[in-house]
């Protein structure tokens, strides 16, 4: 039964991984790539994570695994902003459609 | 951080102490032939801590913690679908636009919390901050993003401990 579901959680957080590396390919500029790689990458990494948690050995070494979400979820906010400020700083435009423009 | 009183300062070291002494029972995974290590790591982080984070009350209301969370993880979730729905439909999903949102929290902590956490909810990246408010990039101008950084922006007012 928990295998079952860590590996269901493994498939998902895979998933969302793969859709986050498809936005950072296939987005046309630099913030709509942040927004693919936060959101979509987090979300994968918080799935893999929880599989992990639930097939550790120990209440301390699953709460080791779950304590690495929140980590990089500081780091990924953090450095999304601080990009995100640095080219609006540079004046790059954000990417707009050609009939909206 | 001199000016508290003795029991409140010891209040603080014990609260702290056992976080980090927590948080070493973690790392080792729950062993306990390095406590010797353990303790003294305990200490020297509750004696950094002192001086990067002096001890004062706090402002974080632990109901605004629960509440926090739980916004957070739910948007969170909505957030990777819904990114991960664009990035497989491609360019043609998008409407970009930048926008600029008044802000009214006071607190500099929130207002950090407040940008950085938009950068993981559907739709909004952090772009810049003032004293104003917040400028933000959205993915779909067509999105109600507003009402959401709002709605977020309601929810740290209450982890600081604002009474509505």
């Amino acid at each position: 039964m928990i295998e079952w579901l860590s590996a269901g959680l493994l498939i998902v957080g895979a998933f969302f991984f793969f859709a986050g590396t498809v936005g950072l390919l296939r987005f046309p500029d630099v913030y709509s790539r942040l927004h693919a790689l936060a959101k979509a990458d987090n979300l994968g990494l918080g799935c893999v994570l929880l599989a992990l948690a639930i097939q550790a050995d120990s209440l301390a070494a699953a709460l080791k695994l779950l304590l690495i979400w929140p980590l990089v979820l500081a780091a990924s906010a953090g450095i999304g902003f601080a990009i995100a400020r640095r080219a609006r700083a540079l004046g790059i435009q954000p990417w707009q459609k050609e009939d909206a423009r | 951080m001199r000016k508290l009183r003795y029991g409140t300062m010891i209040r603080f070291l014990t609260i702290r102490a056992s976080l980090f002494a927590g948080l070493w029972w973690i790392l080792a995974e729950g062993r306990s032939d390095a406590w010797l290590f353990g303790c003294i790591a305990v200490v020297a982080a509750t004696w950094a801590s002192l001086w990067l984070w002096p001890a004062a009350p706090t402002p974080i209301r632990l109901a605004g913690v629960v509440g926090f969370l739980r916004f957070f993880i739910w948007n969170s979730i909505r957030g990777g679908f819904q990114v991960a729905g664009m990035a497989l439909r491609g360019r043609a999903a998008l409407q970009p636009a930048l926008i600029v949102l008044p802000v009214n929290l006071q607190n500099d902590c929130a207002r950090v919390l407040l940008i950085n956490t938009l950068g993981l909810m559907p739709g909004t990246v952090g772009v810049d901050m003032d004293d104003a408010g917040v400028q933000l990039h959205v993915l779909d101008r067509r999105l109600p993003v507003a009402t959401e950084a709002q709605a977020l922006e309601a929810v740290i007012s209450k982890l600081f401990g604002a009474s509505s």
